[in-house]
């Protein structure tokens, strides 16, 4: 059961990274349109589609960082100690994220606008940026070390600038299929060409990364390409061009799930690759799970999850894409 | 830095500016959680009269209703989020030792706030694609999906208050009993008492909305009912919330005594203790300024002027609150039970016109004071928030761990640049808010303005790119 619930964090933290990430694309996106004619329309395109689902997915962020205090409060404990001036950065962009992103359907000025559009944008880069660095100075080792060593490191770094290529790649991808059902071809086209160009972006700085990963971390590089990791490792080796082929081609059927599958991928090929150790070569899925009772609750708690919000959220993504595909 | 002497802002650690950073993040958190855990009732029931009465004004009322409820419940959900990770940030030891125990009500929340987040979604996005049956029931999963947010909440605050359930070796958390955990004696009363303060001030602020409409001028159906529909729930509430409140304070007496005693200011261990109505108590045990009532609280708590009433010196004085902390939470008491007073008087007069005269009151002066209900409710929750926290003092975890032993090891200069951040931040949300809903609220004066188009809520059928 201590492997379920590890399994339980990890799903919560790739559904953020998928679905949230799809979120931030959209927001990295709207921060490069610019201020052309395509530029204004693809602003107005992320907005119409970004509404309705964005605190839905802020929700499986409260979920993991719930998970992990109650289920491995240990590993809650020394994260935050060493961590904690990556997850405030992270934590301030979010919230200036979304503050903003209301804030610019209020905004009257061309200018208070530009500025809302402005924050917006940064903090979709650096919100993304903080946490998956997070998850590499975990992956590093260094969690233990101090403050200073754990957050000022190469892996760190790495891991950041991957999600959001990461991030920047799935947004494109999903708004691909936001502008085919508002019928844009025009934004079909615009972001198809983003697709392709960030999927380039993602593989160039994720093989860098994997070249930082070797050097600072050698042990865990090794699961990633003969161990527990590689399965996932060829998934998103195999997806990431496939999804820019097939947005080359304009065929766009099935696009959203395997982008999700490249995506996820990335995040499973990491958490396998250092399993069993929650932080690598210190602390185990064992040594950190808390005592029997805790865990009966947070499996009952996964069951009802499972079986009453999966297709309640079901049923709101049916109400938003029907709206859309009504005729006016 | 042997001899550089600290600035007394710095002098301290971070534990100043965490306590401040916390209270502040939690006392704005507060103030979005009545409208979020109880708007959704209120707009139900609106929506009910609508249906049942077939009265487009009450549907109106609810649909405009259900737009504020999401754009409140994306506001609180950030505000949540900073909670969470204020958690980590500001108290890593808190949750590395009792994170097991008292992060079950948190999971539990986290899954009712997930539920929360989709059928609030649901119920805006079904005003149009839902037949009005079928909307209506799927709205009537929110009421007890925010009643489970708000208890397991309450069920972790309680934890803190009154820890139980857990088996501690060395220090360390190595078995939980989660049933008695996640109900401690504390859960009985904090939960009723603040459900009933949630629903009461949600009633209050949303009536007083349209008590100013009334002052202004405004006197129709539509009028009538916003108005009376919220005022009628909040004033029936007023007085169950008395009895409440005074079942509470009795059983701090047995759970919580310190914690009484400085709720009543009271020093020294005594029968015929008195009730001290404001003033405050000094580090020597002296009170002053207060009115003291002879007799009256041993015979509150015990029924009878022989009743004993423990005092603080007979807790040590690292185990029980400040004269400081001890005067804000008899303060913060005392604000709360007289709010509370003015409230059930207020229902008072509601109540007499409408058994009386069969209809609502027509005095000015009614709705002027109904009209700062909402206000005055905001308060006492706020108040009475502060007077359960800052009456635990030093506690973090009673009687298990301190709030000085939980603290981050970050320095204190780190926290207070936070806490600036997020002031400014804060203040911005605010800002916001305030200003889309003042929008909002011009845009509706206006009879037929539609409901689309606010943040958060159903976007306009058709993407316009150069709207």
């Amino acid at each position: 059961m201590p492997e379920l619930l590890a399994f339980v964090l990890l799903l919560a933290i790739t559904a953020y990274s998928t679905a949230g990430g799809v979120d931030f694309g959209a927001g990295i996106w709207d921060l490069l349109a610019g201020t052309t004619r395509p530029g204004r329309e693809a602003r107005a395109l992320i907005d119409h589609a970004m509404a309705p689902v964005w605190e839905v997915n802020n929700v499986w962020l409260v979920l993991a960082i719930v998970l992990c205090w109650t289920a491995f409060p240990p590993l809650f404990q020394a994260t935050f100690a060493d961590l904690y001036p990556l997850f405030t950065l992270a934590l301030i962009g979010l919230v200036l994220r979304g503050a903003f992103f209301a804030f610019r359907h209020v905004a009257d000025s061309p200018r208070a606008h530009r500025v809302a559009d402005l924050v917006f944008g940064v903090s979709s880069v650096l919100t993304p940026f903080f946490f998956a660095a997070s998850l590499g100075a975990i992956a590093s080792g260094r969690v233990g070390h101090g403050v200073g060593q754990a957050c000022l490191n190469p892996m760190a770094l790495a891991f950041g600038l991957v999600s959001v290529a990461a991030t920047a790649f799935s947004g494109a991808s999903f708004l691909v299929g936001d502008a085919r059902r508002y019928r844009a071809p025009e934004m079909v086209a615009y972001f198809r060409r983003r697709v392709i160009a960030s999927g380039f972006g993602l593989i160039a700085i994720g093989t860098i990364s994997l070249l930082v990963i070797g050097l600072e971390a050698p042990s865990l590089l090794r699961s990633m390409l003969l161990g527990a990791g590689l399965p996932f490792a060829l998934v998103t080796v195999v997806l990431t061009p496939v999804v820019m082929w097939l947005a080359w081609r304009g065929l766009f059927r099935g696009n959203r799930v395997l982008t999700v599958a490249a995506v996820g991928s990335l995040v499973f090929a990491w958490a396998f690759a250092q399993s069993p150790y929650l932080l690598p070569g210190k602390l185990t899925i064992e040594q950190a799970i808390a005592p029997p009772g805790t865990r009966a609750v947070l499996l009952a708690v996964t069951v009802v999850l499972v079986l009453v919000v999966v297709p309640a959220m079901g049923l709101l993504y049916y109400l938003d894409q029907r709206n859309t595909l009504e005729s006016p | 830095m042997g001899d550089v002497i600290d600035p007394l802002w710095l002098a301290g650690g971070a534990l100043l500016p965490s306590r401040i950073q916390m209270a502040f993040t939690l006392a704005t958190h507060v103030l979005l959680v009545p409208l979020g855990v109880a708007f959704p009732a209120l707009t139900l029931l609106m929506e009910g009269i609508g249906l049942f009465r077939k009265d487009p004004v009450a549907l109106k009322i609810a649909r405009r209703w259900s737009v504020v409820m999401a754009v409140q419940f994306a506001v609180g959900a950030v505000t949540g989020t900073i909670l969470s990770f204020e958690f980590g940030i500001l108290w890593p030891r808190l949750m590395g030792r009792f994170g097991p125990a008292l992060g079950l009500g948190f999971a539990i929340e986290g899954l009712a706030f997930f539920l929360e987040a989709i059928f609030i979604g649901i119920y805006l996005y079904g005003w149009r694609r839902l037949s009005p049956r079928a909307h209506f029931l799927l709205g009537l999963a929110l009421p007890p999906v925010g009643v489970l947010g708000a208890a397991s909440v309450l069920s972790a605050n309680s934890f803190m208050n009154t820890p139980g359930g857990i088996t501690l070796q060395a220090g360390r958390v190595v078995d939980v009993d989660p049933i008695a955990a996640l109900f401690t004696p504390a859960l009985g009363y904090e939960f009723w008492h603040f459900i009933v303060a949630i629903y009461m001030t949600a009633g209050f602020a949303v009536a007083s909305v349209y008590a100013v409409a009334w002052l202004r001028g405004r006197r129709d159906h539509y009028q009538r009912l916003a108005f009376a529909v919220p005022f009628t729930i909040a004033a029936a509430l007023t007085p169950v919330q008395l009895v409440i409140g005074d079942l509470s304070a009795r059983a701090l007496v047995q759970d919580q005594p310190a914690k009484f005693a400085a709720i009543e200011v009271t020093w020294t261990t005594r029968d015929h203790n008195p009730e001290v109505i404001g003033g405050f108590i000094d580090s020597a045990g002296q009170v002053h300024l207060g009115i003291a009532v002879p007799s009256l609280d041993s015979l509150l708590v015990g029924y009878s002027p022989n009743a004993v009433i423990h005092g603080l010196s007979s807790f040590a004085a690292n185990a029980r609150p400040s004269a400081v902390e001890a005067s804000i939470a008899h303060l913060a008491f005392d604000a709360m039970v007289g709010l509370g007073s003015a409230g059930a008087l207020l229902a008072a007069w509601y109540f007499l016109t409408l058994v009386r005269k069969r209809r609502l009151p027509e005095s000015v002066w009614f709705y002027r004071l109904a009209s700062l209900a909402g206000v005055g409710c905001y308060l006492a929750v706020e108040v009475g928030w502060v007077t359960t926290e800052v009456g635990r003092q030093p506690w973090i975890v009673y009687g298990l761990m301190r709030v000085s032993d939980a603290v981050t090891d970050a320095p204190a200069a780190y926290v207070w640049t936070m806490l600036a951040t997020l002031v400014v931040i804060y203040a911005l949300i605010a800002y916001f808010f305030v200003t889309l809903l003042t929008r909002l609220g011009s845009r509706w004066r206006d009879e037929d303005a539609p409901e689309e188009g606010a943040p958060y809520g159903p976007r306009p059928r058709r993407f316009e790119p150069d709207a």
